[in-house]
């Protein structure tokens, strides 16, 4: 026999057994305690709507034990009350309700400050829905898309009924439901013939049926995502049909809340599917066609109903044995753990009845959520998720909102603090805020919100509107959701393996994993300025802009000078935007037949391409362009040793008269065809060789044995940091602000402001005529802390004042003092020059710091 | 694979050759042998300017195999597939070029988003393809 | 979400496939004032205006439509 484990013991699992049949027929009868006052809450709903059963299963809270089926060693307990739920002491909250008005947390813990941080912790312990699992105790579900024609939420006679329909016209259908179909209906005619419909739907293959998987929300498109237990379904659709049909009304009258008071379908499930009883002296209160069915069953199932309310023109359908009170309307309830007597007033005055069950069925309220989010035209409504705005049952007093523990009362006490229609009222009471989100209470506020508008003379169609319905309609783990994010696309180079290999330490750098050292950084720096150094620079952005309009277009996007760059030579590349900020840098190659090939940084490759396309088309010029940046990796030799290390692999001519500086040759080295471009970031002889992807790996090893005589050493973007600093070399983004023009960064000798229109030389003559607010310069420091690195982001001040802060900083090996970069505010005509960054002092100084002429790049 | 940029008149010259795939009206795509020396012939009539570059270097080709192929695609992208044929558009997050052909799907990445995809194909796609 | 943007080449897709451009506008302007407001200032109208869009995920070509602000309906422009 099949058993589940409850707080320790075993408890049997029959056939067809949701959880809380289950646990309900061991004996269980407080599922919860109610949130804010710990009263006792038993089985209601029997829907999944309400949050009265809500329990830990295995380890995952707040799962719905009355439509949740019970499985052999599933290990249930419940998660509300101190020390227990049968036993909560703090059910004392109930009898201080006084004290603890609607809203009170709004008012008191607020002095003393302290206190908070320990009221705030008693009160998390108090209330909450559960504690969440540790690790994983959800799995990873998966994401994935659906598109469709129809697609049809709700699988009961009306969507099933919808299915068949659109199938026969032709179109492709999906329909889907939270649950499996016909789970949540008790047996009687409408299961029936739910099942025959399902039958006829199954069999057509036009149709996917996607049972257990709940719709979230209707959003643009129109589109749909559907949350199931082990996948995200994302559904696009043409049209969607929502027949979500209706949950039932969920009366207000004093002690509606009450362990023992059921609505049908929780009742007749619970007897006639599961056979446990529900009480001896049951009342069934039953104002609706449902309602009759579930009188008939529980009458059928052998409960002793002592009375039976209902509308006069139905009364000749209860049967002869019922005790049957016409036209009666249920006023209160009273008991203490549950339910004991109800009081029924009729024409004839209220009559106390006594019982120890109470049956309600006196409405229905259309699950309209969905359909209340859907602003497309797209989405249609039937069956009884289309009734409408339905009376709900209200009387006096009572408790409005299950979930969040709100009462008429409290209502009534928010109005008269001056809360005056239904949404403010939610935001203040929280009705409407639990995990039935309004499922249950949502048309009584807003009824309650209208009637005190009428009584107060206000205009009462604003103030009780319904709240407003938002996505998810239904409770959805956060790992669900998560399956359908995958915003980290990692970028490689064709020598990723050769660094993991070598023991590079690897991470992000502007959407690439690229290798920041291979051991000691000290090591791999000295090797680059007293030998030769190699440098994996396949991240970077390369361009071939080729065709008749070549020219026009690099020189009408870009402030460089390019018209008289002759083939063979390279300069450095600003790109500007139209604001004249600078977005980007690199470099300009002049190709032999008139096209350019040209780089950018590694971060900036995407926009850089898309720009190109972008002035390309907006200035109607004829150029094709090809983003090589995938096609083409890059290594750098850098190092007054570079030249010696290549000369042996490449017959073309690499001296400085054939091969000048700054420029670029067409070579091949070690039987790998590469452009060379002579560089001058690290501030050392350098041949950056440009080739083809798929050849790195053979060039790289090429190049480590011819330089292993040399004692040449690969290095990162850890050695990088300082071997540019040292030539004040500037890092876009570290270094600079989104509204740094090029007169800010010291940039000026590289815009040709002389020429022609380019894109942002408006801005920059309208700017001209502006003193510059801040410029980046060149920093030294004494004093200070043992590693420089952390002066990076210091404020820098002039007599206590900030003007302005540390962009970069190093300790430089090669001159053997602090340096760095940064901005400073300017004062009057010039810059400051004697400052304070944190303990170190600092002094504005031109740079380069390290070999201001550029003698050793020329070389 | 070579990439053949040309104006729209150049680029109809090549559009319909076998493995030839339209980017876009001034790009074509030409998968297998093709010879660039041929294709430039062929364009150059029409835009002198035209482009024709050997870029296999550029992409790689990752293949969804087998019957649950269509499935693994639904997992990786929202694009609705052809029977068979062209079609370009987001896939894992990245542009992507896809081939539908008989028992198969080929995903054509930029070589270095190569082992993205393939981490995505392997946690989202278990199962499904080999 | 799914707001479709129609590509000239590629049809109807994604907006996730793109990447927007902003409002139409000249590409010069008469004067320094002009062209400050040409650089800063969007109409930013309610209704249909014309907007640069780029196929960044697929052809990668650039091309305008006629979006409504008010309804995100696009035609093509």
């Amino acid at each position: 026999m099949s058993s589940l484990v409850f707080e320790g013991r075993e408890v049997p699992v029959l056939e067809e057994d949701t959880v809380a049949s289950s646990l309900y027929r061991a004996g269980v009868r407080t599922f919860t305690r109610s949130l804010k006052y710990h009263r006792r809450r038993s089985l209601y709903c029997g829907t999944g709507e309400c949050p009265n059963c809500l329990v830990t299963v295995d380890g995952v809270p707040a799962v719905r034990s009355c439509v949740t089926p019970a499985r052999e060693g599933m290990r249930v307990e419940r998660a509300h009350g101190w020390p227990s739920t049968e036993r909560d002491l703090l059910h004392v909250t109930d009898r201080l309700h006084r004290l603890m008005p609607v809203g009170f947390y709004y008012k008191t813990f607020i002095r003393p400050r302290f206190a908070w941080s320990l009221a705030e912790r008693v009160i998390r312990r108090a209330t909450g829905l559960g504690r969440l699992p540790e690790e994983g105790a959800l799995g990873t579900p998966t994401a994935r898309h659906l598109r469709t024609e129809v697609l049809i939420v709700g699988a009961g006679a009306a969507g099933l009924g919808a299915a068949l329909d659109a199938a026969r016209a032709g179109e492709r259908v999906v329909v889907c439901d939270e649950a499996p179909i016909g789970s949540r209906l008790a047996p009687g005619p409408t299961l029936d013939r739910v099942r025959a419909l399902e039958a006829e739907v199954r069999a057509l293959a036009e149709v996917q049926v996607l049972d257990r998987h709940a719709a979230l929300g209707v959003y643009e498109g129109p589109s749909v995502p559907l949350a199931a237990e082990d996948e995200l379904v994302q559904v696009r659709a043409e049209r969607i049909v929502v027949a979500t049909g209706a949950t039932q009304t969920h009366p207000v009258f004093p002690g509606n809340d009450l362990p023992g008071i059921w609505l049908g379908r929780a009742a007749s499930r619970m007897v006639a599917q599961n056979h446990v009883p529900i009480g001896e002296r049951v009342v069934v209160a039953a104002s609706t066609e449902e309602g009759l069915e579930h009188l008939s069953a529980l009458v059928a199932a052998g409960a002793n109903i002592v009375a039976a309310v209902v509308p006069s023109s139905v009364r000749g359908e209860v049967p002869d044995s019922v005790a049957t009170i016409v036209d009666g309307r249920v006023t209160s309830a009273q008991g203490r753990r549950q339910v004991a007597a109800v009081f029924v007033g009729s024409s004839e005055g209220t009559r106390r009845i006594s019982c120890d069950a109470l049956v309600l069925c006196l409405g229905l309220a259309p699950r309209d959520a969905l359909a209340r989010m859907a602003v497309d035209e797209a989405v249609e409504v039937i069956g009884d998720a289309a009734l409408g705005e339905q009376e709900p049952h209200m009387h006096e007093d009572g408790m409005l909102c299950l979930c969040e523990d709100v009462s008429l009362h409290d209502i009534r006490q928010a109005w008269d603090e001056g809360y005056r229609s239904s949404e403010i009222l939610k935001r203040y009471t929280t009705a409407t805020m639990g995990p039935c989100q309004g499922a249950m209470c949502g048309t009584a506020l807003a009824c309650v919100a209208r009637d005190l508008a009428d009584s107060s003379g206000m205009p009462a169609q604003r103030a009780g509107t319904r709240t407003t319905s938002r996505p998810p309609a239904r409770p959805v783990p956060l790992e669900t959701l998560a399956a359908a994010v995958h915003e980290v696309i990692e970028k490689r180079t064709s020598l990723h393996e050769v660094h993991e290999a070598a023991g590079a330490r690897l991470d992000w750098s502007g959407g690439w994993k690229r290798p920041f050292g291979y051991g000691d950084r000290r090591e791999e720096y000295r090797a680059v300025r007293e030998r030769v150094g190699l440098m994996d620079v396949g991240t970077l952005g390369k361009f071939l802009v080729a065709g008749t309009d070549a020219a026009t277009l690099v020189d009408r996007m870009f402030p460089t000078r390019v018209r008289d760059l002759e083939p063979g030579r390279s300069r450095y590349l600003l790109s500007l935007d139209e604001a004249g900020y600078v977005l980007d840098d690199g470099l300009i190659c002049a190709l032999d037949d008139g096209d350019f090939y040209l780089t950018s940084t590694s971060g900036g490759a995407g926009r850089m391409d898309a720009r190109l396309r972008e002035w390309a088309d907006l200035l109607g010029l004829h150029v094709h362009l090809l983003d090589r940046t995938a096609e083409l990796g890059a290594i750098n030799v850098a190092g007054p040793l570079a030249r010696k290390v290549l000369e042996p692999l490449c017959n073309d001519p690499l001296d400085a008269d054939a091969f000048p500086y700054p420029g670029h040759r067409e070579i091949v080295v070690a039987g790998v065809p590469c452009r060379a471009i002579r560089t001058g970031f690290v501030g050392e002889l350098a041949f950056e060789l440009h080739h083809p992807r798929s050849r790195g790996p053979e060039l790289w090893a090429a190049l480590m044995r011819g330089g292993w005589a040399f004692d040449i050493l690969p290095h990162g973007l850890d050695a990088l940091e300082l071997l540019r600093l040292e030539k004040g070399h500037l890092y876009l983004g570290q270094d600079t602000m989104p509204d740094d023009t090029p007169a800010k960064l010291g940039l000026s000798w590289a815009v040709d402001i002389g020429k022609g229109w380019f894109v942002g030389k408006p801005a920059l003559e309208r700017m001209a005529s502006l003193p510059a607010s801040r410029r980046l310069v060149g920093l030294g420091f004494d004093g200070g802390p043992e590693d420089t690195a952390e002066l990076r982001g210091m404020p820098i001040t002039l007599d206590g004042a900030v003007v302005g802060r540390v962009t970069s900083a190093e300790r430089s090996i090669v001159l053997d003092r602090a340096i760095g970069l940064g901005w400073i505010r300017s004062a009057g005509d010039g810059f400051p020059t004697e400052l304070r960054a944190g303990t170190a002092a600092a002094r504005v100084e031109p740079t380069p710091f390290y070999d201001p002429e550029g003698v050793r790049v020329r070389g | 694979m070579v990439a053949v940029l040309a104006d729209e008149a150049g680029c109809d010259r090549v559009t319909d050759l076998p493995g030839a795939c339209r980017v876009s009206p001034t790009e074509v795509m030409i998968l297998g042998d093709a010879s660039v020396e041929v294709l430039e012939r062929a364009v150059r009539g029409d835009d002198p300017d035209a482009v024709v570059l050997d870029v296999s270097d550029g992409w790689v080709l990752v293949p969804l195999e087998g019957p649950g192929a269509r499935d693994a695609f639904t997992r990786l992208s929202e694009l609705e597939l052809p029977a068979s044929g062209f079609v370009l558009g987001e896939v894992a997050r990245i542009g992507a070029r896809v081939l539908v052909r008989r028992g198969g799907i080929d995903l054509l990445v930029p070589a270095m988003l190569e082992s993205h995809l393939r981490e995505r194909i392997r946690r989202d796609c278990r199962g499904l393809v080999p | 979400m799914a707001l479709e943007v129609p590509c000239p080449h590629c049809g109807p897709r994604p907006f996730t496939e793109f990447a927007f451009g902003g409002e139409e506008r000249p590409v010069e302007a008469a004067d320094a004032e002009a062209d400050f407001a040409r650089v800063y200032l969007s109409a930013n109208e309610e209704g249909p205006r014309r907007e640069r869009w780029f196929h960044a995920l697929g052809c990668r070509t650039w091309f305008s439509v006629a979006r409504d602000t008010t309804t995100n309906g696009i035609g093509r422009a």
